[in-house]
């Protein structure tokens, strides 16, 4: 409890905005931020399906620590990684608890073990290459591969606005509690308290609404007098946007230990299979 | 009078919606995730995403802008940034939320009309749960080894998907969606539209519903439904993904079968479709040369 306790208390919306700032911005000389970004794109879309073509579970144990020491060293953030053990538990303990329940037996749990592993295998892939990867070039590389424009631009801005975007929700829900009135009473079950910050958190996006679309309208016209949309249009635009993104000596080194990495898994798991 | 008539956007409006809901959806999702939640037992008890959101901004502005908006605001913020992306997985919720926000924007058709929007939410609402409902249950049911082995979870499933949808129904659908988009709507009709340089939408417009409801939409509803439901039994399978092997449709069990030859089916109708948009990105390519030139 203590532990819980003690992660709680750093659970405050400053420290979330700062890992999430980190997640964006912190490029830090991991061995993957120097890596062509479509490769490593790709790689998580390889690691992305390989677990689910396996019912081996050596190969899935394998599979699970490799992309976990990777994001270990792309230093993944510890808020991340929580959110990542809690949702990875809530997704199957439900099931579980219900078929003991009514099955009375244990054998769900044992069923559901491998497609926990599956799952944390891609969560980690997932975290350790957007940690290291800069936003701006992730969004190139999306545009470079034939994504629609829009949506690479939803990712950059995304990236960027974010911070700006929590914060100043937060100063709307200061002010809220600044002028409003915690109830008297918890209630049943904290039922009051717990209604009045939903209402809070709902009624808040009122003006925040308003001042997004303020927001939206100066960043979208400022684009537009640059030419955006016509230059996510043009080809010969695109070319000298994008010229920049070449494959190096580094990025076919990777291809080769991540492929040799999961081929002796492979090995590994077809000879001693569990 | 059709939908892009009467609200009709220029170029940069279109994008200014995009945002507009991209943003404001994937702030709310971002603050859902981080909220806790309450679990009696198996049944979770919470707020799945403030619907309320991308309602009101369908409500206000062209439908289509703002359902997509919302689906990649979730993708990029609580997909990509909090590193909980589900791969091909994501393509069924994407299709499902989009589907959903998209019809029920279609169904307002006087913002002020307090009936009108209570329908809309709750449809919009039941369209997204329901379909992730059938899924839901459809992904355990191929996706467990032995499914019909295991005593007891065919039915603990059913049950609990169900308990869970009027759950969400209840949550997500009611207090976060239906209350609060009847609140806002009025309240942001007329004040947001100007921010983006635009008219508010004309209250009085009155026109028969069946004009939206087309045969090509509800056309695409049915088949995009099935292309989200595919990729996600795929997604969730633990099978073989080389579609070009033979062996491909016999991993299925003989009553699951139509899975596998609608995965080809689905992958043939993509293939043509980039083929022909490949050759005719070619020829406006050169286009685009000539007018450099």
């Amino acid at each position: 409890m203590s532990v819980f306790q003690k992660f709680f208390s750093k659970l405050t919306v400053e420290n979330i905005k700062i890992e999430l700032m980190r997640t964006a911005y912190g490029n830090e000389p991991t061995p993957l931020a120097k890596l062509d970004p479509r490769m490593l794109i790709l790689w998580v879309l390889i690691y992305s399906i390989i677990p689910w073509l396996t019912h081996n579970q050596t190969i899935l144990i394998g599979l699970t620590l490799f992309t976990a020491v990777l994001a270990y060293m792309s230093r993944v953030s510890p808020l991340l990684i929580f959110l990542l053990i809690v949702g990875v538990i809530s997704q199957f303990t439900y099931l579980v608890f219900a078929a003991m329940f009514l099955g009375n037996s244990f054998t769900v749990l044992i069923a559901v073990i491998p497609v926990t592993m599956k799952v944390a295998t891609v969560s980690l892939a997932t975290m350790a290459v957007f940690t290291s990867m800069d936003p701006e070039k992730f969004s190139d590389a999306l545009l470079k591969l034939g994504v629609p424009g829009k949506f690479s631009f939803g990712v950059s801005y995304g990236y960027r606005m974010l911070p700006i975007l929590i914060e100043e929700y937060q100063n709307i829900i200061h002010s809220f509690r600044l002028r409003g009135k915690l109830p008297a009473k918890p209630g049943f079950l904290y039922s009051r308290y717990v209604f009045y910050y939903i209402k809070m958190c709902i009624m808040a996006f009122y003006p925040m609404m308003l001042n997004t679309a303020k927001r939206t309208r100066t960043t979208v016209e400022v684009l537009e007098v640059r030419g955006f949309s016509y230059t996510l249009e043009n080809n010969i635009a695109k070319d000298i946007k994008l010229n920049y993104l070449k494959m190096t000596k580094y990025d076919y080194y990777f291809i080769g230990i991540s492929t040799l990495i999961t081929a002796l898994i492979y090995i590994v798991g077809y000879q001693f299979p569990l | 009078m059709s939908i892009n008539k009467e609200r009709k956007l220029t170029q940069s409006q279109k994008m200014m919606v995009f945002v507009l809901s991209m943003s404001l959806f994937g702030l709310s999702k971002m603050i859902t995730e981080l909220l806790p939640s309450n679990e009696v037992g198996p049944i979770e008890f919470s707020i799945s995403y403030f619907a309320f959101i991308p309602l009101i901004l369908a409500a206000l502005f062209h439908p289509l802008y703002v359902a997509v908006g919302a689906s990649v605001g979730n993708i990029v913020f609580a997909g990509l940034l909090m590193g909980d992306f589900g791969g091909i997985g994501e393509i069924e919720g994407f299709i499902e939320f989009t589907l959903a926000i998209y019809v029920a924007g279609l169904l307002v058709r006087n913002p002020l009309s307090k009936v009108q929007l209570a329908i809309a939410s709750l449809v919009g609402v039941g369209i997204d749960q329901l379909l992730s409902t059938i899924v839901d249950i459809g992904k355990v049911w191929f996706g467990v080894e032995g499914f019909d082995a295991v005593p007891g979870l065919p039915e603990s499933i059913v049950v609990l998907e169900g308990v869970s949808f009027l759950n969400e129904m209840v949550i997500t659908g009611v207090l976060v969606g239906l209350i609060p988009t009847l609140i806002l709507t009025p309240k942001l009709y007329g004040k947001i539209e100007p921010l983006l340089g635009m008219r508010p939408r004309d209250a009085k417009v009155e026109t028969s519903i069946g004009s939206y409801i087309t045969p090509g939409l509800i056309a695409t509803i049915v088949i995009l439904t099935f292309v989200g439901m595919i990729a996600e039994f795929i997604a969730e399978m633990d099978m073989n993904l080389a579609f070009w092997s033979a062996d491909f449709i016999n991993q299925f069990a003989d009553d699951q079968k139509w899975i596998g030859y609608s995965a080809w089916v689905i992958l043939a109708a993509g293939a043509i479709f980039i083929i022909y948009k490949l050759v005719r990105k070619k020829g406006s390519g050169t286009a685009d040369l000539d007018q450099a030139a």
